[in-house]
This record gives C-alpha cells, structure tokens and sequence, in this order.
C-alpha cells in the first residue's frame, strides 16, 4: 500500500521521539495499544501550572501511519491547552496524513492517547 | 449451523486437530466442484459456496485464537470493536519493554542467543495467558468470558511481537 508524503515524511524523520521523565510531576503519560494490529503507542506531555502544553515526546511500536500520527500530534499538542489538545479529533489527523480507510483506527489510536495523558495528568493534580 | 456443529463436533475450546483435519478433507471431497461438473450450474454454485463454507470453518477452528473469537461471538459475549483501543497501562508498559527487549535483539553480542532468550520470554507469558484462556472459556460463566475476552485481547499482542520476531531473524539471515 502506498503511503501519502506525509505519512512518510513523518515516518523517516519522526517528530519528538522519546521519553520525558515520568516521576516529574508535571509529565504525564498515556499509553494506549490496538489489540487487532498490535501497536503499542506511549505519549507523554509536560503540562505547566495553568494547564499548557510545553513539550511532547512520544513512542510507538507500529506501523507507518502509527508512528506518522504521533509524530504529528506531539507537532499540534505544544503549546496548546489541555483543553484545546483534548479536542483534537482523530479526522483532523487522518486528513492531514491522508491516511486510507484501512488505516483510520491509527489516527483513533493517537487520539485516544492523547485523552489517555490528560486523564492521567488530571488524576495526578485532582483538587 | 454453527462451525462446530457443521463439523459435528462439541461446542467448546478444546477440540482435536488431526479429527478436525481428516473431518474437514471428509467434507471437501463430498462438495469438490468436479463431482458437480456434470450437475446443473445451479447445483455447481451451491458446490462452490459449500465449500467456501467448510473453508472458513476450517480455517477459524483450526485456529487457536480464531477459534477463542469464533465461540466468545457464539456465546453472545459482547466484544470490543477490534479498533476499539486498549487501555490496560500495565499491560502496555510491558508490551513496550518487549518490543524494547526485542529491538536489543540486534545488538547483542550473540545474536542467536539473544534471539533465543526473547522468544523464550514471549512463549512462556504467551502460555501462560493462553493457559488462563482455555481455564475461562471452559469455566463459560459471564464473568469468565468477559475475562476470555480480554486475554484474547493481550495474547493478540504476543501474536504480533511473534510476527516481529520472525521478521527479525528473516533479517539476520539475510545478512
């Protein structure tokens, strides 16, 4: 199957691999999988105190379009809000990468690991 | 007709493989489409499409984690999307070690042992959820298929991280 420019782009020099420290209080982590493929996809945010997004790195094992659609998140992520990063839909990432059908639940796979973070941010800083 | 009744046997997990197998030629040879090449093209139609039945049968029961699927969807336990992401944290942060684990893989000084060491680690947690599989779809209560389901869901991954080493020492041999 033939993967857009995009796709590849981000594939070949893939945007804030790697890890931020998990102990540090404002990084959070969400960590999702999708059992029909087997990607496994790790994002991490490092939030400041009123809730913007200063740095994202991510890992993925997976295919193409896996790692395409975290690289690009952890792009529309910096500098946003939670609340505005938690609105980010997977068909605005599918769109951007043109990704085809068949490769649709990555971009659901990246969306989901954003709200993934958030929730373990918010569960890390209730009240 | 479910798949085990077209094949006569018991619905459940456990079944034999080589019956399965001599049952499954049994049934090809009575619908093969020569014996219909005579017959009316209505008749050689439904040939065909028996046979692609018997196929997908076959296929789905000779299967382990196919056929785990097959009787969870039998039993009207109610699946997750197969797009559907998974959660389990846990579980993940293991899987990525593995796939770390295995990315070592090349690096190692003796290759074909580090090769062997990690497809040890994959068997041995492999069988073991399979193990608990077999244990839940056997007990077939609601909790021990909702249970069935989501080790069906984690053995997928052991199945990919078993493609991905195959892929890897494809690749070893290539150099």
């Amino acid at each position: 199957m033939a993967y857009s420019e995009k796709v590849i782009d981000h594939y070949e020099n893939p945007r804030n691999v790697g890890s931020l420290d998990k102990n540090d209080p404002q990084v959070a982590t969400g960590m999702v999988g999708a059992p029909a493929c087997g990607d496994v996809m790790k994002l991490q945010l490092k939030i400041s105190a009123d809730g913007i997004i200063e740095d994202a790195k991510f890992k993925t094992y997976g295919c193409g379009s896996a790692i395409a659609s975290s690289s690009l998140v952890t792009e529309w992520v910096k500098g946003k809000s939670i609340d505005e990063a938690g609105k980010i839909k997977n068909t605005a990432i599918a769109e951007e990468l043109a990704l085809p059908p068949v490769k649709i639940h990555c971009s659901i796979l990246a969306e989901d690991a954003i709200k993934a973070a958030i929730e373990d941010y918010r569960s890390k800083h209730k009240g | 007709m479910n798949y085990f009744q077209l094949f006569g046997l018991d619905i459940q997990f456990n079944i034999d493989l080589a019956k399965l197998s001599t049952l499954y030629q049994t049934l090809q040879k009575k619908v093969h489409p020569d014996r219909f090449a005579h017959g009316s093209s209505q008749e050689q139609m439904l040939a065909v499409k028996k046979s692609t039945l018997i196929n997908d049968a076959y296929q789905t029961l000779k299967t382990p984690l196919k056929r785990a699927q097959y009787l969870l969807e039998l039993r009207g336990v109610n699946m997750p999307n197969e797009q559907t992401s998974f959660g389990d944290v846990g579980f993940l942060m293991h899987q990525m070690e593995l796939r770390e684990m295995l990315d070592e893989v090349k690096h190692a000084d003796n290759v074909d042992a580090a090769v062997f060491d990690v497809s040890q680690v994959f068997e041995t947690e492999f069988q073991q959820l399979f193990n608990q599989l077999q244990t839940q779809l056997a007990d077939n209560t609601a909790e021990s298929n909702s249970l069935a389901c989501d080790n069906l869901r984690k053995l997928k991954f052991y199945q990919k991280l078993h493609v991905e080493l195959d892929k890897l020492e494809e690749l070893l041999l290539d150099d």
